[in-house]
């Protein structure tokens, strides 16, 4: 811009200067010129030609005093100039900086208001918990610890229509209650520990023991590491349906219940984790583990697994190894429900060389108010000295609707309000059996051995009724369950059992008597519990 | 035999795991995020929710513990129900925003 401006002056400042020398030198050349001509003519023709001269120099230095004040004044213009440019450079330097400080101005004012902004939502919310969650945890940092668990109290009523090879048992009926608490401790974000303590009080006396105590390390996406004392994670039902909140009936299928046909714990370590091979919900998982392995309450046909925990009844076994695979094929934005699909094996030695090899597949599903799911699992145990294999069958399968959406016409609104807090549930479940060893009927003590005999009597969850220790054990459950929160119900059941004739009762020494026919039995059980 | 090769596992798969890039139900995690991508986190979990936690059990609401609390639950029921990392933090943005 500026070598703009200055060019066109430059260029008016020399024209002048030429055009100045340019006639001075005219004159100058004029002057011989002239002195030849009055040599030529008349001296009055000389006098009159040097007048015109005179006058002509004359005009000639006016003109050159004329160009300089033009060209002094010129250049004082240039000068006025080169300074007003100067001027305008700094107005336009200062307009710059103005500029830019009216740009952090706004900028200052746009954080500003940012900040009155957040200010105002903030004083506009109302303190709720989950505030003062977030200062608890910003006091406590990764590092947390909480209780949460379950208690439940219940009332069993179980008439008995048979005994039980010879066991001591009428119809009776007991109060329980069981107290759960389970402690998690996170001492950063990527351990959590877990323990379930629980402490049971009955007719049977009061008891406590260590349910579940494990460590779980999230290696990373895929991988996560479970250490400890677990729930045993064959199917769904030790693992995910045990606590008593969460199974919808107050007894445990008769697989999973009185007569396990896979160990319910173990103690060891697992590799699990899932993730999604299709659309949102669509999940694979995986759980592998190992661990102790299964121990038998004795070596006879029939006995019963014993706790994971029981060094008494440690053998001389060998690891175990374990594997789960689940799928959900559905994804959640089909609105089709959840469909788990799983499959699952567990093998080891319990007793020298001695296989325990177990599988099983299961199914859950649910859409809206209707839940069903299912098992079905086996296993075979070697047995020494030539005894043909322990095997063991068992299933169930059950469907539960809850009455959220019932509205019968011509009750009165308050009525209808608790009617739709119901969950009518019906179950069926069964184990086939070789042989049942009567020193595990629960309760007995001494069968066959010419010791006192306790008979049945019903436990926290266990109905008590022998038919439930048939080795070709049936049972149909109703239930009704209230809910008054999602973790808080009131449970009333009602078994029918109708165990099937065969299989063999098996004495501690070993000796095997026909189990016959075994007389149906009924049972009541009512249950209020409460998962914290 | 059967030790040694169990033995041999484990040490494999901690050394792939903690080898491998870690990803956690984590509070600072979350905390590096824009209110975008929370706002999607918390729309999946509302998804998520009622389909995931009602599998085994009623669903458990947000408002029933401290965002604390679901921290440490969400990585007890993670384990239980072995869900994909992702799907865990969107129901966790969820459960602590009630
Ligand atoms: C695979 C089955 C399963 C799924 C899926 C599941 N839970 Fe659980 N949940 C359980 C079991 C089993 C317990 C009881 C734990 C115990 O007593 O050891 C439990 C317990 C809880 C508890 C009590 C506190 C605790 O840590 O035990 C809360 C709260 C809870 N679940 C919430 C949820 C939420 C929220 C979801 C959805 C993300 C969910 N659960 C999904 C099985 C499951």
């Amino acid at each position: 811009m500026r070598c703009a401006n200055r060019a066109p002056i430059g260029g008016i400042m020399r024209a002048g200067r030429i055009f100045s020398t340019f006639l001075f030198a005219i004159g100058v050349a004029a002057l011989p010129l002239a002195g030849m001509a009055r040599a030529a003519d008349s001296d009055a023709t000389d006098t009159a030609a040097l007048k015109e001269i005179r006058a002509e120099m004359r005009q000639l230095r006016e003109d050159r005093k004329r160009d300089r004040e033009v060209i002094r004044s010129l250049e004082v213009k240039v000068q006025q100039l080169e300074t007003k440019d100067s001027r305008v450079e700094v107005t336009t330097q200062q307009l710059q900086s103005t500029d830019q400080k009216l740009k952090e101005t706004t900028l200052e004012l746009q954080q500003t208001n940012q900040q009155v902004q957040s200010l105002q939502t903030k004083v506009n919310a109302p303190i709720a918990t989950p505030q003062f969650g977030n200062a608890v945890e910003r006091y406590l940092g990764s590092h947390s610890f909480t209780v949460t668990g379950a208690a439940g109290g219940q009332f069993v009523y179980d008439q008995q229509s048979g005994a039980l090879d010879g066991l001591h048992h009428a119809s009776q009926n007991s109060f329980f209650f069981d107290w759960e608490p389970m402690i998690l401790y996170r001492p950063a974000d990527w351990i959590l520990f877990q323990g379930v303590f629980s402490a049971g009080f009955g007719a049977t006396g009061t008891g406590t023991d260590l349910s579940t105590a494990d460590f779980q390390i999230f290696l990373n996406k895929y991988m996560t590491v479970v250490g400890g004392l677990y729930d045993q994670p064959f199917g769904d039902w030790y693992e995910a349906q045990s606590p008593m909140w969460v199974n919808r009936f107050v007894t445990a299928p008769l697989p999973f219940g009185v007569e396990p046909v896979v160990p319910p714990g173990e103690l060891g370590l697992q590799l699990r984790g899932g993730l999604q091979f299709g659309k949102l919900g669509q999940d694979l998982d995986y759980t592998v583990w190992g661990g102790n392995g299964p121990n038998f309450s004795s070596h006879v046909l029939g006995a019963a697994m014993s706790s994971p925990t029981s060094i008494a009844s440690a053998e001389s076994n060998g690891k175990s190894i374990g594997a789960r695979f689940r799928i959900y094929p559905l994804p959640v934005d089909s609105e089709m429900g959840r469909l788990e699909l799983g499959a699952s094996t567990y093998n080891g030695k319990w007793l020298n060389g001695n296989w325990f090899n177990s599988w099983g597949v299961d199914f859950n599903y649910f859409i809206g108010n209707l839940q069903a799911r299912g098992e079905w699992l086996e296993s075979y145990r070697q047995m020494p000295m030539g005894q043909s294999t322990d095997h063991r069958q068992g299933w169930y399968v059950q469907a539960g609707y809850f009455l959220t959406g019932l509205k019968i016409p011509g009750i009165p609104e308050v009525i209808n309000n608790y009617l739709r807090r119901f969950e009518p549930l019906v179950r069926y479940s069964g184990v086939n059996q070789r042989g049942v060893s009567t020193a595990d009927i629960q309760g007995a003590t001494g069968v066959g051995l010419g010791g006192t005999q306790v008979g049945l009597v019903p436990d926290f969850g266990i109905n008590g009724s022998p038919a439930t220790y048939a080795p070709h054990s049936r049972e149909v459950a109703l239930a009704l369950d209230y809910w008054i929160a999602p973790s808080i119900v009131w449970q009333n059941e009602f078994d029918i059992e109708l165990p099937r004739a065969g299989g063999l009762f098996v004495s501690p020494t070993g000796v095997e008597t026909p189990a016959g026919s075994i007389p149906n039995d009924h049972a009541f059980l009512s249950q209020f519990t409460i998962g914290f | 035999m059967m030790k040694k090769i169990f033995v041999a596992i484990v040490l494999a798969t901690l050394a792939i795991g903690f080898g491998s890039p870690g990803a956690r139900v984590s509070a600072q995690e979350q905390d590096n995020m824009s209110p975008a991508e929370h706002k999607r986190l918390f729309r999946e979990g509302a998804k998520l929710w009622p389909v995931y936690c009602n599998t085994c059990h009623n669903a458990r609401p947000g408002g029933e513990k401290a965002p604390y609390e679901w921290d440490m639950i969400m990585m007890h029921m993670r384990t239980l129900g072995n869900f994909p990392q992702e799907d865990t933090q969107a129901i966790l943005e969820y459960l602590k925003a009630r």
